[in-house]
């Protein structure tokens, strides 16, 4: 699955991350829904890989392959 | 199946519904057709007598009294905000009522069983003192929705922290300085004129980044070292790719995260000590199984 944040930036520069998808087609759907709401009209969205998580998952593998000393 | 990460993962199994969800414990079963069968009346007719409210103060007292009256544990006003509601919902009112019931934490000595059921049992409770609730502030001639797992549009976490329960913490629930994250909800909205309570920090969030309990003793390594920000409050977001192997794809319940939380210690010292006794014992990481 994919791993996405949707990030919320305000007018005045602060990000802040929405939630954490699995697809784009249900972030981008998130995102339709933000923008529907006149409070948030000022605010920009983006839809990111979720890194954080993917380097989780790296160092969690690497982890398991690592060479005994 | 509404939880399209959940359904991905029960197809690919070739299955057509979660395990967890089809393993029949007849007790579990009554639990949940409670809240079901309740759902109906969580709104209703408003009086057309209204009750003038004077001292919105006086009147939260009482609300809050008859919450306690009624089961709660913990009560908690504040106004409903946008962030509170689920995206795409209409929930017309002003304020958000929180009750909630403490599970029991001695559950966690009996396996994952007791402590589903011990949850579950909550569950109803809160869709019964929440229903409740609703009726009696209708009945004073404002509108009220009663909001719990039988029917839902808003969203727990910002409630929680906005009437001062606690704060946010690593394993993703809510930590109480009492309850820890044993507790669960129901909440009402309304527009009686009531008097907000304020958030109130106690350290959770930097406790969190030092701790990693929750971290070492979950089967699925489903909780990250990182965190995001979600309006300056640290989030870490669970991986649930990760989690519904243990808490959805397998019979038994997994609330592993919630039940090795230190915040527990301070209420129930002696089992909370021969808890993780036992998990160290077990090994941290396995799931629970007996």
């Amino acid at each position: 699955m994919e791993k996405l944040y949707v990030n919320e930036i305000r007018p005045d520069g602060e990000v802040s991350t929405v939630g954490l998808f699995y697809s784009r087609a249900e972030a981008e759907k998130i995102v339709a829904m933000l923008r529907d709401i006149p409070e948030r009209s000022a605010c920009r969205y983006e839809i990111v890989q979720a890194v954080r998580h993917l380097l989780a998952e790296k160092d969690a593998s690497r982890a398991q392959t690592a060479p005994e000393e | 199946m509404t939880d399209p990460v959940l359904a991905e993962m029960v197809y690919a199994t070739g299955a057509t519904e979660s395990r967890h969800y089809a393993a029949v414990k007849p007790t579990i079963q009554a639990y949940r057709a409670s809240w079901v069968t309740i759902a109906p009346r969580r709104d209703g007719v408003v009086n057309p007598q209204r009750t003038v409210v004077n001292d919105p103060a006086a009147m939260t007292a009482r609300i809050k009294a008859k919450a306690t009256e009624l089961g709660a544990d913990m009560v908690g006003v504040c106004r409903l905000q946008p962030d509170m509601i689920d995206l795409g919902s209409e929930v017309p009112h002003e304020f958000v009522i929180a009750a909630c019931v403490a599970e029991d934490y001695e559950k966690v000595m009996q396996g994952p069983d007791a402590v589903e059921e011990e949850a579950m049992w909550t569950y109803a409770r809160c869709a019964e003192i929440a229903t409740e609730l609703a009726a009696q502030i209708r009945a004073m001639g404002y509108p009220a929705r009663a909001h719990h797992n039988g029917g839902s549009e808003v969203q727990a976490i910002p409630i929680f922290y906005q009437v001062g329960f606690g704060e946010l913490g690593r394993h993703g629930s809510l930590i109480n300085e009492k309850y820890g994250a044993s507790f669960r909800p129901g909440f009402v909205t309304t527009d009686l004129p009531l008097v907000e309570d304020r958030p109130r920090e106690f350290g959770v969030q930097d406790f969190c980044m030092n701790c990693n309990v929750c971290q070492r003793n979950c089967p699925g390594d489903a909780i990250p070292q990182d965190y995001v920000l979600t309006h300056g409050i640290k989030r870490w977001l669970i991986d649930l790719e990760k989690c519904y192997p243990y808490s959805r794809l397998r019979d038994e319940y997994c609330h592993l995260c919630v039940d090795v939380c230190p915040y527990n210690v301070k209420s129930h010292p002696n089992t909370y000590k021969a808890f993780m006794k036992e998990r160290k014992q077990v090994g941290y990481k396995t799931p629970k199984t007996y």
